[in-house]
């Protein structure tokens, strides 16, 4: 069975905006944009983007996905349905929450960790432990 | 005629319209095909360009063009009868919007998933970049406009929806601050957030916030203005705060009372089987806008909206994994979006009151109509909210603060997204102090929109509803026209049938052209200055704009893109101007 990693987006790495004429507030929406405010948060942004394309490279086989903490309408129904099989409804409601934490790492619905206190090797570590993938 | 019955079909409808109409554009339009490697592939850097499971991008196409808009536009529409608002809704959906998203897509996908205007530089002329950006700055100024005044008059009609509103601010602060701290989950947060936020709705009843006696010692004779004044000094400020910090929080929120509220649609009507009492047909009175043109503008986003293609090419076209997924994210996008305004119709005729005489009470003549529309949306939800056990009075001040909760996020990202714009505009035209400084382009953002909203004159309701929602849904149709126009002439140069594209893109602006015009008229024979000296050459300004992009359709459909494609329907040369952030 193909392995689901989930890497949740950082919280400051916000899209916000809702609805028809107000959706995705960033910048360079009509063309090509200009820095808008401080990027404090873009060392953050950039581990995830780090952790996710290696383990693209590194396990092309298990399935990767960057999700937005605000992506309730994927998030919830996703990892409700992967813990639920496997350890109840109780354990899969508390994984609903926990995977809407900025940064998380989820593997099969399960949060793993964070991507800023694993780092990228760790994030590739805990995915190959958890997948039982042999290391490389 | 039962609404849940009339749901039911229309919900049919889509289905038979995604699964058929949207499967033909993908195959024979579109020529979609899953080996391509889409620009997430390509480009993929883990930030913007992330190749992404279909299910995952469309949670966040949906909940980006899902909002206030096309609640408002058909509950005014109801006045000409739910059954021509209900039915430019489906075919509007079926054969426009879902052309027009889907489209802009695919197009995107195929241009390195550059944003719209881009392309339409590229594949129009260089001057419809000038034209792109002069279209969403009034489209932006309308809507801006529009919305501080329907906020404004919620809160004037609705007092008690004023403290949870406001207090809901601070609350959202407080949960991106404590979340960004503590680096939690946002889920429970966000849920305390709607519990906190449904239980001042309790508060906000037992103290209602009146501004009258303030306005009036201030000397502002009609307190909604005032609200408009204190609304564009928040969103002023507001759009100079990191996203993350409130915008992002009080989305949470806000996704979370989507659902809640399409939930209450949904169940409350069937619960109560409420009766649809409004006419099919209404039999206006004379001298009320014609059916032909004005209900396609006045329904604007609730059928089609050009805004979709800057959200379908800006940041969805990065996040697409298999071109083929451009099917699935791009028409139900439109679906969606056509879905809550199907639920605005019913609500509006069925939901707000039992009887046909207490209708036509409500819809006695377009100002009246317009003028409580959205007021009329409120009490059917509100009444919808009741047959689930919820006393009346609660529910209605519950469904207040849901449409003003997303009128004034779509305000504050409305506002921040003009700013953009003003520094495009400004940067385009060598005003480089202008383009350079965040606080007079915010300043400018907000100044123009808020003049609109205080234009004084027409009557109770003011211009807003009968007039301005108007003029905000032909810049809502030329967006979409310049994006079917981008359409159309990828679609031709490919040598495939560009007839789906053409044929909504030439209903589209023959509405709104033949719309301008006639407001026009109306408006240089109006009896207020306001009429004569604003509208008018508003009007006419956007006649021009709309009359250029016809000129620019209609050469580039004739002479075909600037730019050359390989067989696949890619364009050939260079890359550097690929968007990133």
């Amino acid at each position: 069975m193909t392995v689901r990693v989930v890497l949740v987006r950082p919280w400051t790495d916000a899209h916000g905006g809702t609805g028809c004429c107000g959706g995705d507030a960033r910048d360079g929406i009509c063309f090509e944009g200009r820095v808008d405010g401080p990027r404090e948060h873009d060392a953050e942004v950039n581990l995830v983007a780090e952790a996710y394309l290696r383990l693209r490279r590194e396990m092309p086989e298990i399935d990767v996905q960057i999700v937005g903490a605000d992506n309730t309408a994927y998030l919830l129904p996703s990892v409700f349905r992967a813990v639920r099989g496997r350890r109840g409804t109780l354990a899969a409601l508390r994984e609903v929450n926990r995977a809407t934490t900025g940064g998380s790492v989820l593997v099969d619905g399960e949060r793993v960790g964070d991507v800023t206190e694993l780092g990228t090797d760790g994030v590739v570590r805990e995915v190959r432990r958890r997948a039982a993938l042999p290391t490389g | 005629m039962p609404a849940i019955a009339v749901a039911v079909v229309v919900g049919v409808l889509f289905f038979l319209g995604y699964r058929y109409y949207s499967a033909y554009l993908a195959e024979k339009v579109y020529a979609l095909d899953a080996a391509f490697v889409t620009p997430a592939h390509q480009f993929n850097d883990g930030i913007d360009f992330v190749p992404t499971n279909k299910h995952v991008v469309f949670g966040h196409h949906f909940t980006s063009v899902a909002g206030a808009a096309p609640i408002v536009g058909p509950a005014i529409a109801v006045f000409w009868g739910w059954g021509p608002a209900l039915a430019w809704i489906v075919l509007g959906t079926i054969f426009a919007a879902g052309v027009h998203d889907f489209g802009s897509l695919a197009v995107s996908l195929r241009h390195r998933a550059k944003n719209i205007g881009t392309i339409a530089h590229d594949v129009i002329s260089k001057r419809a970049r000038t034209l792109f950006l002069l279209i969403i700055f009034f489209l932006l100024t309308l809507v801006n406009a529009v919305f501080a005044v329907v906020i404004g008059n919620l809160f004037v009609a609705n007092p008690g929806a004023v403290i949870p509103i406001v207090v809901e601010i601070p609350i959202a602060i407080f949960i991106g601050q404590y979340i960004y701290k503590t680096r939690s989950a946002a889920l429970v947060p966000s849920l305390v957030g709607v519990v906190l936020l449904y239980a001042l709705i309790w508060v906000g009843q037992q103290y209602p916030v009146d501004l009258a006696p303030l306005a009036s010692a201030i000397g502002i004779e009609n307190p909604r203005n005032l609200w408009v004044i204190l609304l564009f000094a928040y969103t002023f400020v507001a759009s100079r705060l990191p996203v993350w910090m409130l915008l992002q929080p009080r989305d949470y929120i806000n996704s979370h009372q989507l659902f809640i509220a399409l939930g209450v649609i949904g169940l409350g009507m069937l619960v109560g089987w409420n009766e649809i009492v409004a006419p099919v047909v209404n039999d206006v009175p004379e001298g009320s806008p014609s059916i032909f043109p004005f209900l396609f503008i006045t329904i604007a986003c609730g059928a089609i909206s050009g805004f979709h293609s800057l959200v379908s090419s800006g940041t969805t076209a990065k996040q697409i994994d298999k071109e083929t997924d451009a099917r699935y994210v791009g028409y139900m996008g439109a679906v969606g979006e056509g879905s809550l305004a199907t639920g605005a119709v019913l609500a509006a005729t069925a939901g707000v009151v039992a009887t046909r005489g207490e209708w036509d009470a409500l819809y006695p003549d377009f100002a009246t109509a317009s003028g409580g529309a959205v007021g009329n949306f409120v009490n059917g939800v509100g009444v919808f909210a009741n047959n689930l056990g919820v006393p009346l009075d609660l529910a209605v001040i519950f469904a207040a603060v849901v449409v003003i909760s997303f009128a004034a996020t779509t305000m504050d990202t409305g506002v921040r997204l003009q700013r953009y714009i003003v520094q495009e505009i400004a940067e385009l035209a060598g005003w480089h102090k202008l383009a350079r400084n965040l606080s007079l382009a915010g300043l400018v953002a907000v100044a123009v929109p808020l003049a609109m909203a205080l234009i004084p004159g027409g009557g109770d309701a003011g211009y807003t509803f009968g007039v301005l929602w108007r003029l905000f849904g032909t810049t809502n149709q030329l967006t979409a026209g310049l994006a079917l126009t981008v359409v159309a002439v990828w679609v031709l140069r490919m040598k495939r049938n560009p007839l789906p594209a053409v044929i909504p893109l030439v209903f589209l602006l023959a509405m709104t052209t033949w719309a301008l015009f006639s407001q026009f008229w109306d408006f240089t024979q109006g009896e207020s200055w306001s009429e004569r000296w604003v509208l008018a050459p508003l009007d006419a300004v956007i006649f021009i704009l709309a009359v250029w992009l016809i000129v620019e359709a209609v050469g580039a459909l004739r002479r075909g893109s600037r730019r050359e494609y390989d067989e696949s329907g890619s364009p050939l040369g260079d890359d550097r101007d690929v968007t990133t952030r």
